[in-house]
Order: C-alpha cells, then sequence, then structure tokens
C-alpha cells in the first residue's frame, strides 16, 4: 500500500494528487504564541549564546589561525596536521583514553551498586547516605585533589601508612611513572559518583511494585530481580551517566594541575592539561583550538557509540 | 631624593630629547586612569601585603590630580595565567610586575608589539645606574623593555641545628667543592632514634618545569644548556650528563637524599627543611625568598653556602631579575608617558633600598646597593655575595618549551627510570626539533 502524506486527499483515478495546504504558521507566529516560554528562556538563552555558542564557534574559527595578538593570520589546516603529528598529543590521547575507560565503567557501577543498596534502606537511613554520597560533588575538585595528594604522600601519607601494616615497602605513588596515572585513577573511582546515585535512586523508585511482586510469586531471588528488573529498567539513566561521566572523564584537568602537572615525565598528561598548556603557556591558541577541536569530535564518537549501544528500544 | 612632580618633568624632558619625529607625550597633561597589577609583598601590621604599592599610589594620585590608579591585587602563583589570558584577549593592565622571559610574557609577545619599548624615558645616565645584568635581562634587540626591580638568585640553605646535630662543620665561607658536599651530606643522613629508619637526609630539592633550583648543581662541571648562538641542545655532553647522574644519585646511589628528590612537591620540599615540625632534611638550595622566610615565618637557624664545585672549580648559580613592565598603550602619547612616569616613581634608588630591605630581594639599582641594604643581615649579605656566580637561562623565544623538554627528562632520571645520558639524548631530540 503506498504511503500517503499527512493531510492529502485520497488520489482519484487520472487526477493529480491535491495536497491540502497546512494553514500557515510560522515560525513567528510560534513565537508568539508561546511569548512567555520564550521570555523565561530568553536569560539562559543569551548566557548560553554568549558564553558557550560564541566560545565554541571562535575556537573553531581559531583552529584555523595562527594567533598573533594584533592581526592572526589564516594557516588552513596545518594546526590540525600538527595535532596528527604530535607526540604529546598521542601521548595525553592514550592517557586520557586509559583513564576513561577505566573510571567510567567503575564510577557507573558502583553508583548503580550503591544507589541499590541504598533504596531498600528507611527514610531517614535514604537521606543520610544520599546527603554523604553528594557530598564529593559539592565538594571543590581543588580541595580533594589537596587532600589526596597528603593521602599519596611518600613520608606520612594514609596509602603508604596503611601499606606499612602488612609490612609493604611505601610506594611514591605520584613519583613514579609505572604508579602517577594509576593513583589518579584510584581517587576518581573512589571519589563516590554523586550524580550517579541520585540520579539512579530517582529512577529506581519509579520502577512498578507489581513487576517485583510478579517476580517474587514465580519465585525469583532477590538478586535476579535487581538483575533482571531493575538494571534493564535503569538502562536509560544508565545510558546518561555514562555519556556525562565519558565527557567528564576526557576533560580530566584539575586533578592533574593540582596532583603531578602531567608528570612524572609524560605520564599523568592528559588533553585537557595539554589544551591548557599549550593555549596559556605557549601562547598558541590556534594549536590549542585545534586540539580541542579534535577532542570534541573524539567524544562525540564515543558519545554516538554509547548512544546507540545502549540507548533505550522501544 | 627625587620629588614625583621632577619625575614627570624628567620623563617629558627625556622623551622630547630622544626622538624628534615621534611625540612622546608630557605626563602631567594626562588625566585618567592607570591600571597597575602586583602580587602581594611584605605585610604591614595589618597583615596588608599591599600596603607599600598602595602607600605609592595615594602619594601619586595626591601630587597628579585628575590621574586614578587602579591596582589589582593577583596572586604570584596566578600571575602568569591571568596575564595570558589578558593578553589573549588585549585586555592587559597598563603596569605589571613581570619577567620578559618568564611564563607570562614573552620574547614572541615583544616581537608582536604587546610590550612598550621604555627608551624614550631613559637615557644612557638612567639606564647606567642598573647592573648590567639586570638591565640584559630586559632588553631586547636594543631596546628597553621593562625597569628592573630586583636581582633574585638561588643559594644552598643549610640548617645548622641539624649540622650541629651531626657533628658536621658548615663549609668555610660557605664555599666547598662536590666532594665535600657529598661528604657533609652522607654524615648529614643519620637515624636519630634508633628504629632503623632514616629520619634525616642530607639533601633533598625538586624538578619541576620553570624552577631552577637544582640547575647549578648541572653546570658544576661545566656547560649549559643551549650552545652560544642557540643553534643546539648542549646538555648532553660528559660532564653536563655526570652533573645530573651525580645529583639524582644521591638518591639512587648514595641514599642521602628521601625518595621524594627530584619530585614535584614544592611546598613539601620547603617543608622538609623549615618547618619546625618537620626538619627532616639539612640542606636544600632556594632562591632568596626562602631566606627571608627562614628569618621571618619559619625561623630557622641557617647559613648560607655556594652551590659546590666540580670540575669547572668555579662556584656557579641561576639568577633571575624581576621588574616593571609597561604593556601596550595606542595612540595616547600622555598616557604612555604618565605610565613610564608612575614606573619608575616606584623604582627609584629609594624604593629599591626599602624592598630590599623588607621583601628579601636584591636590588637593581647600583645605588641601592651601595646603601647597603643588609647590613644587618648577614645571610642575605652572603648571598649577595654571589652575584658575580650568576648565570642567566638561554632567551630563547622557545624556552618554555625547551624548558619543558628538559625538565621532564629529569624527571625519569630522578626516579630512576631513566639513566641521565639517556634522558640527554631523549631531550636533544627534542629541543633541537624546537631550535630548527
Amino acid at each position: 500500500m503506498t504511503q500517503q502524506p499527512i493531510g492529502a486527499t485520497p488520489k482519484k483515478e487520472g487526477t493529480a494528487l491535491k495536497v491540502r495546504k497546512k494553514p500557515r504558521r510560522t515560525i513567528f507566529l510560534q513565537m508568539r504564541k508561546n511569548y512567555s516560554s520564550y521570555l523565561f528562556l530568553m536569560p539562559k538563552l543569551l548566557l548560553f549564546i554568549l558564553f558557550v555558542a560564541i566560545p565554541v564557534v571562535w575556537a573553531f574559527v581559531l583552529s584555523f589561525q595562527e594567533y598573533k595578538v594584533f592581526g592572526s593570520e589564516f594557516v588552513g589546516i596545518d594546526n590540525y596536521i600538527k595535532v596528527f603529528e604530535s607526540e604529546a598529543f598521542r601521548i595525553a590521547l592514550k592517557n586520557t583514553l586509559l583513564f576513561t575507560v577505566v573510571t567510567v565503567p567503575f564510577s557507573v557501577i558502583s553508583a548503580l551498586v550503591i544507589a541499590s543498596m541504598i533504596f531498600v534502606l528507611g527514610k531517614l537511613s535514604q537521606s543520610f547516605f544520599r546527603s554523604a554520597f553528594y557530598l564529593p560533588t559539592v565538594t571543590s575538585m581543588v580541595i580533594i585533589a589537596m587532600v589526596w595528594r597528603w593521602m599519596y604522600n611518600y613520608e606520612f601519607g594514609l596509602f603508604n601508612y596503611v601499606l606499612g601494616w602488612f609490612g609493604i615497602e611505601p610506594l611514591n605513588w605520584l613519583g613514579q611513572s609505572s604508579s602517577a596515572l594509576w593513583a589518579l585513577i584510584i581517587m576518581q573511582c573512589l571519589i563516590p559518583f554523586g550524580v550517579g546515585i541520585i540520579m539512579y535512586l530517582a529512577s529506581m523508585g519509579s520502577i512498578s511494585e507489581s513487576l517485583y511482586e510478579a517476580a517474587r510469586i514465580d519465585g525469583a531471588s532477590t538478586f535476579k530481580q535487581w538483575l533482571y528488573i531493575t538494571v534493564p529498567l535503569l538502562k536509560p539513566t544508565t545510558l546518561y551517566l555514562v555519556l556525562l561521566s565519558t565527557i567528564g572523564s576526557f576533560q580530566v584537568f584539575t586533578q592533574i594541575i593540582m596532583m603531578t602537572g602531567g608528570g612524572p615525565g609524560s605520564a599523568t598528561e592528559t588533553l585537557v592539561h595539554l589544551i591548557y598548556k599549550t593555549g596559556f603557556r605557549d601562547f598558541e591558541f590556534g594549536f590549542a583550538a585545534a586540539q580541542s577541536v579534535v577532542l570534541f569530535v573524539i567524544i562525540l564518537i564515543f558519545s554516538i557509540i554509547q548512544f546507540r549501544v545502549l540507548r533505550h528500544d522501544e | 631624593m627625587l620629588s614625583i612632580a621632577s619625575l614627570g618633568l624628567a620623563a617629558s624632558v627625556l622623551a622630547a630629547c630622544s626622538d624628534d619625529t615621534k611625540e612622546v607625550g608630557t605626563a602631567d597633561e594626562f588625566k585618567g586612569k592607570i591600571t597597575v597589577w602586583d602580587g602581594p609583598r611584605w605585610p604591614d601590621k595589618d597583615e596588608n601585603k599591599f600596603h607599600w604599592l598602595e602607600a605609592k599610589i595615594k602619594e601619586y594620585e595626591d601630587a597628579h590630580e585628575g590621574v586614578e590608579i587602579e591596582l589589582v591585587q593577583v596572586p604570584w602563583a596566578e600571575m602568569g595565567d591571568k596575564l595570558g589570558v589578558a593578553i589573549a584577549g588585549k585586555s592587559w593592565p597598563d603596569i605589571a610586575p613581570v619577567d620578559i622571559s618568564g611564563s607570562a610574557v614573552s620574547i614572541d609577545h615583544i616581537e608582536q608589539g604587546v610590550v612598550e619599548p621604555l627608551d624614550d624615558y631613559f637615557d644612557k645616565e638612567a639606564k647606567a645606574d642598573f647592573y648590567e645584568n639586570a638591565l640584559d635581562a630586559y632588553t631586547y634587540d636594543g631596546k628597553m623593555y621593562g625597569i628592573p626591580n630586583s636581582i633574585t638568585l638561588h643559594s644552598m640553605l643549610l640548617n645548622l641545628d641539624l649540622f650541629a646535630e651531626a657533628g658536621v662543620t658548615p663549609p668555610e665561607g660557605g664555599e666547598w667543592t662536590y666532594e665535600e658536599f657529598l661528604d657533609a651530606a652522607k654524615k648529614l643522613t643519620f637515624d636519630r632514634d634508633g628504629d632503623g629508619k632514616i629520619d634525616v637526609y642530607g639533601f633533598s630539592t625538586y624538578i619541576m618545569p620553570g624552577y631552577y633550583e637544582a640547575w647549578p648543581f648541572f653546570y658544576k662541571n661545566g656547560g649549559s644548556p643551549l650552545n652560544e648562538d642557540m643553534t643546539e641542545f648542549t646538555f648532553d655532553t660528559p660532564e653536563v650528563v655526570q652533573a645530573i647522574q651525580d645529583l639524582a644519585d644521591l638518591k639512587l646511589k648514595e641514599k642521602v637524599a628521601p625518595e621524594t628528590h627530584g619530585g614535584n612537591d614544592v611546598g613539601g620540599t620547603f617543608q622538609a627543611w623549615a618547618n619546625e615540625e618537620q626538619r627532616t632534611v639539612a640542606m636544600q638550595p632556594w632562591a632568596t625568598w626562602a631566606i627571608g622566610a627562614a628569618q621571618g615565618k619559619y625561623p630557622t637557624n641557617f647559613a648560607v653556602a655556594n652551590y659546590p664545585t666540580g670540575e669547572s672549580e668555579k662556584p656557579t648559580t641561576i639568577g633571575g631579575v624581576g621588574g616593571w613592565v609597561m604593556f601596550h598603550q595606542g595612540e595616547d602619547a600622555n598616557k604612555k608617558a604618565a605610565v613610564a612616569d608612575f614606573m619608575k616613581f616606584i623604582s627609584t634608588t629609594e624604593e629599591q633600598y626599602h624592598m630590599a630591605q623588607n621583601y628579601g630581594i636584591f636590588p637593581a639599582r647600583v645605588s641601592a646597593a651601595e646603601m647597603d641594604p643588609f647590613k644587618d643581615n648577614p645571610e642575605m649579605t652572603r648571598a649577595m655575595e654571589m652575584s658575580d656566580q650568576v648565570v642567566m637561562l638561554p632567551r630563547h623565544p622557545e624556552w618554555r618549551k625547551i624548558d619543558e623538554a628538559i625538565q621532564t627528562q629529569l624527571q625519569l632520571v630522578f626516579n630512576g627510570e631513566k639513566s641521565a645520558e639517556d634522558a640527554m639524548a631523549d631531550a636533544k631530540k627534542a629541543v633541537d626539533e624546537l631550535l630548527k
């Protein structure tokens, strides 16, 4: 059967198809009709244009220039060629990928497990743990990094103190190439993913109790109920959290600048730290902009892949 | 003492004499606002670390009706980043305290016209009062791009209490060879409480891009990072490689330095030497600010010594010069003259003498040094005697990248992942690429 356009009259034999014109509803009219909504949106929209959209477009334009204070020069794709030839960029990309690949699954899975454990508690206990796990989210990463730097201190840090209980020699956690990046990964994994826990808790509350009742009648254990009902129904939340934490991990910066400066050598150099150095230490803003655009594309590709793999099947 | 008005007049007259064809303006005719950035200096009784410049600004404003000077207080740690962003956005201040070869303002910026030359406001006689190396640090392509304000250098600081505890005699006159230094470091490494763990180490320092406390050790046998015409990396010569390995071996082989030796913890390293509750390291190299800290906030019984000598038999240290820079001023010649006038007003002999006494830096003016600002401060006097040992770092437009290429390799030597020879061979590849 041939599909007909919406609003079209049935085609008669020997006559041309007549499409009934929809009432002219221009964007302007629609905006006029919903003007109050647009007014409410306006402040945020203006801020978004000013502080996000324009800088993003400007960064893209800048990536084709050699930035000079008085009159930049157009250099075509030279900055992009430099990015792909850069050994420093390759190392930073490798480190960032390792950081992301380990921390994202760990953060999301641990958030799911913690949220599941909190969800079964009473209201008061739930509120307490909700606040406790969300606290690191509202604490500055600078403060967290300083505390962790102390915990990794060779002479009087907590980690080496604990190792000492087991007779293990202290480790120079942040001072050795072999351990520095892993120390940062461990830190990231052990900081509770507060947003994830809160979102999982909210989503769990919306799962119908009747599903669990049916499973219980069928003899499903608590673990099986969690595995076959809770986890699948939280898939949209999981997708959102994976995307959110992947983007965050690709942009890891504060820990690096506060704890290692990218060293020793290039052991903890990451993409955003490299972009920062290129822009604000070397003043190569065009090159830094090209690195940013490449990072944007990498995150976009990862996001699309994750979206396709994890999207909620209708 | 020069009066404020005479400084203004002098600026205008000098300007008028310097170039007939170019309008250089008159400071006294300017009415408007001048913006100055500065970092915290020494505190007054209310712990205000900006009181010196605030008082100078008030004095200048009172003498120049219609001139308003805005002081923007910027922590020193953020000065480089903030200036970098300000330069990128063309929103720089009129005056800021920066080193033109430093992290915020580079030779590249001078070439782009971000920094104003000051030759119109300084004749030969006025320039003659500055130490030659201080003036050189602010001179590029024959032009003067800032007023030198202070000279700093690095020296060895020895904790005399720990020397006494270990029964070690400090080097006579602060002069010693590397062998004598190593011998002292071995004796100063000891287990105080007999629990089998070392409580005090002889020496430690740190390695980080932009910091040069360890570098005079690398010069002990001669050598420098780049050749004279700055076309080739030369920190890979056998004598430099040996010097680097020697310093790393203080931890790796001699065990007279803690595991953190060669790390990147600046604050932690200083605390280990200066903090009364720690004092776990007997000798560390620091810039002159640390002398002030050890005499003030962290009272320590200490002595200042040269860096130990090696095959070259010449003590060496790395120096730095600080000063005031004028940023691009546009077409207003009167404002430019007024900005220069204020810069001179805060850089007089008296001000440099005052700052040397209170802020623990050496004056860049010969006349200020001749006033003997450290006559009651034997440690600063000793450090000042090291001025003739100073070598300056190469002034290459790509120095920040060159420095990083070298220092990141040095970090790997100090944590035992590479030999000095391999590390410098790898640094050479990166640096020679930058020098092309």
